[in-house]
Parts: C-alpha cells; sequence; structure tokens
C-alpha cells in the first residue's frame, strides 16, 4: 500500500517536472524579450547634452521625466523624453551633472557626466563664437581660412569628429543594456538547486543526529 | 512590480526590510523539510516568469506568479519570493539589494493573502476550483500593485494616482496570470491533488 502510494507520488512528481521543464522550454523559447529595469544613457555633443532613456530590451521610455542634477544635488533642469525616449538640453552648467531618470510606477535610471568630459567642450566654445563675431564685425564678411586661429581649427575638427562619433554612439547606447543571458537564467536556478541542496543537508544531520540519539538510549 | 534603488525613502526601506524578514521567519517555520523541492521549483518558475514581458503604454508589465506561488505554499511564499528576488537584483538588475525587503513586502503579501482567501476553495469541485484559482491568480497582481502604490506614497507620488496607473498597466498581466494560475491549478488537480490541500 505504502510502496504504491510512493510510486504514484514519483509518477506524479515525473509529471509536475515535465510541465515545469515544458513551462521553462516556452520561457526560454519565447526568449528573455524584455526586462523589468529602465537605463538612461547621456553624452556631450558640442555645447549640448543628448539624452536616450530605454526598458532594457528595446522599448523607449516615452514622456519619462529627465531630471538633472549638479554635484551637490540642486536640481538644473527638468524635461520629458519625447516617444524615442530622447531629451537633449544645453549644458546648464560647468560641473558633473547627474542626469535621473524616472520612467514612472518606480522605475528609475541614472547616468553621470563627469566634469572633465564638460570642460573641453563649454568652455572654449563661447569664447570663439565671441570672437568670430568680433571678427566679422570688423571684416564685415566671415574670417579668410588663413585667419583661422587654433582654437577655431580645433572647433571644426571636434565638430567633425562629434558627427562621426554619433553612429559609435549609439552602437555604445546599444551594448550598454545587458539584457539577462541563458548563463543568468540557469545561474539562478542552480542557486536555487543549491539552495535545496543545504536544506537536504541539515535535515540529513538532524535526522542522523536523532537516530543516533536514539541509538545511545 | 520591481520598485528601482534610489526612489524609496529610509523609513519605508526599513520597514519593508523588517516586515519580510518577519514574513520570511514565519515561512520558513512552517515550510518543513518535505515541502521544500515543491518550494523550489516554485521559486524557479517565480524568478524566470519575470522574463514574459507585456508592453503596456509608457512602461513594460512582466509575469509575477505570486498567485500560484501563494495558493501552494502559503507563508512560505515569502523566502521562495525573497530568493527569487534577490537572484533576480544579482543577475538581471532588477529592482535592487535595498529595496530587496519592499519588494518581497510587495509581492508576497497578496500572496499570503491569496492563501488565506483561497486556498480552501481550490481543493473544492472543479467548478468551484478553476473560478477561484483565476480570481486568485489576478487579484493577487492587483494587490501588489496596490502596495507598489502604498510604498511610493510615502515619497513623492499620490497614492491613488499612481496605484492607478500601477493597476492599469497590469491588466492584461492580471488576465493572463489568472488564466495561468487556472490552468496550474486543473493541472495539479488531475496529477498531484495533494499540492493543493493542506
Amino acid at each position: 500500500m505504502r510502496t504504491n502510494s510512493l510510486t504514484r507520488y514519483g509518477m506524479g512528481c515525473r509529471k509536475v517536472l515535465g510541465f515545469m521543464l515544458f513551462t521553462m522550454a516556452f520561457v526560454l523559447w519565447t526568449g528573455p524579450a524584455m526586462a523589468h529595469r529602465v537605463t538612461i544613457f547621456a553624452w556631450v555633443e558640442g555645447d549640448k547634452i543628448f539624452t536616450e532613456s530605454k526598458f532594457s530590451g528595446g522599448k523607449r521610455v516615452n514622456q519619462g521625466d529627465v531630471i538633472v542634477y549638479d554635484s551637490e544635488g540642486n536640481q538644473l533642469l527638468k524635461g520629458k523624453t519625447d516617444d524615442k525616449g530622447e531629451f537633449s538640453f544645453e549644458i546648464p552648467k560647468k560641473t558633473s551633472l547627474k542626469i535621473v531618470l524616472m520612467a514612472g510606477m518606480g522605475h528609475r535610471g541614472e547616468w553621470t557626466i563627469p566634469v572633465s568630459e564638460l570642460e573641453d567642450v563649454a568652455g572654449p566654445q563661447i569664447e570663439i563664437t565671441s570672437s568670430r563675431k568680433a571678427v566679422r564685425k570688423k571684416t564685415g564678411k566671415p574670417p579668410e581660412v588663413s585667419h583661422l586661429s587654433s582654437n577655431e581649427i580645433r572647433l571644426t575638427v571636434e565638430e567633425a569628429i562629434d558627427k562621426r562619433l554619433k553612429p559609435v554612439m549609439k552602437i555604445l547606447v546599444a551594448l550598454r543594456e545587458n539584457r539577462p543571458t541563458f548563463r543568468d537564467i540557469f545561474g539562478g536556478i542552480g542557486y536555487i538547486l543549491g539552495l535545496v541542496g543545504i536544506a537536504a543537508y541539515f535535515n540529513y544531520r538532524r535526522k542522523s543526529a536523532e537516530i543516533g540519539g536514539k541509538k545511545t538510549d | 512590480m520591481h520598485i528601482s534603488e534610489g526612489i524609496l525613502s529610509g523609513p519605508v526601506l526599513i520597514s519593508g526590510i523588517a516586515l519580510a524578514a518577519a514574513g520570511t521567519a514565519i515561512g520558513l517555520k512552517k515550510l518543513d523539510y518535505d515541502r521544500i523541492p515543491r518550494a523550489a521549483i516554485l521559486s524557479a518558475a517565480f524568478f524566470v516568469a519575470s522574463l514574459i514581458h507585456v508592453p503596456v503604454g509608457p512602461s513594460s508589465v512582466h509575469l509575477i506568479l505570486n498567485g500560484i506561488v501563494g495558493l501552494i505554499l502559503g507563508w512560505g511564499a515569502f523566502p521562495v519570493i525573497l530568493v527569487a528576488l534577490t537572484l533576480q537584483a544579482i543577475l538581471f538588475q532588477f529592482g535592487g539589494i535595498t529595496t530587496l525587503g519592499v519588494n518581497t513586502v510587495i509581492m508576497a503579501l497578496p500572496a499570503v493573502f491569496c492563501y488565506y482567501l483561497f486556498g480552501r476553495l481550490v481543493g473544492k469541485r472543479p467548478r468551484i476550483a478553476l473560478p477561484a484559482a483565476f480570481v486568485c491568480g489576478a487579484l493577487s497582481v492587483f494587490l501588489g500593485a496596490v502596495m507598489v502604490g502604498l510604498a511610493l506614497m510615502f515619497t513623492e507620488e499620490n497614492f491613488l494616482k499612481v496605484s492607478y496607473l500601477v493597476v492599469i498597466a497590469h491588466l492584461p498581466v492580471m488576465i493572463i496570470e489568472g488564466t495561468v494560475t487556472a490552468f496550474c491549478v486543473a493541472f495539479l488537480k488531475k496529477v498531484q491533488p495533494d499540492m493543493l490541500r493542506e
């Protein structure tokens, strides 16, 4: 009777296990499509900062709040992402900027731009535009090529590099979202099995201690 | 339904950790060794379920499966969900380590609640058990959404507004989870009816 119920239990277990394996196969097959996490990536281009926000897996954050703080935590500006998850703004202050994305319902992402990235860009540019204006005012026409100052050459080069780097930046953004891999999934399941092993170990020790105790009695 | 790090205030985080610790202690006490394999399978299912996603509006939501976990394990849902959430936080970067307590309470408390409401009903005839299982799956997600609203209420956002948003976003998940829970119960009634009765 007892063995009978035991085999029945075993068969039931096998069926349950089969069902679980099937569900798991289904899950893995449909793939880790999206993850419950939100990321924001920001980079400097000219005198502007561009940001791109997405839920990992690729869905863009539409109408998420982007809040920019300076290094002391004061709020500098606030905006909303468009339907492509993008939001850009002019550099408000030469300090390291903490850009926080609030995508609603408890989703939050963060990106920091260190002050070193802004130093090269924002300062000289303003000088240059004013010096260029000064030249224009004096002569009434744009400065000739030979009159380009080293600063202006640097600016032109920077502009060209920014333009060329844009696709690279896009690739970097795409690479940054590390979606869960099969390794993560199986690793997690392995941890759970390990915990079962620990429980089994303690149960075994408790049982053998009980038996040992009875023997000495 | 995972709340990210850096949103909640200290008191909310600490009370979340305290509640989760209490629930886990009760759960571990009630989880004798014979039910450990069951708990492990459910923990693995919960861990993987979060990868099945439904894109909704500005956000995206995923399956939770806290209803079925609660239905089968009762208070055992707390340790099971805590383990799965810890692994999700470390491996998938869902939620976060500091919000682990709050997130556990958000998902496990409705599970335990639904266990008390529906635990007995699913042991009955299929005509009663299956609708009960559906409501159990849907209600546990609904209550989880309300818990998110409660947790966020103390920080910045308006309780009713956030709860409303989260509930609306999870409507498709509620229907899917209800169906999944009903199917699981129907399946278990056939092959392993002891699992649904204490």
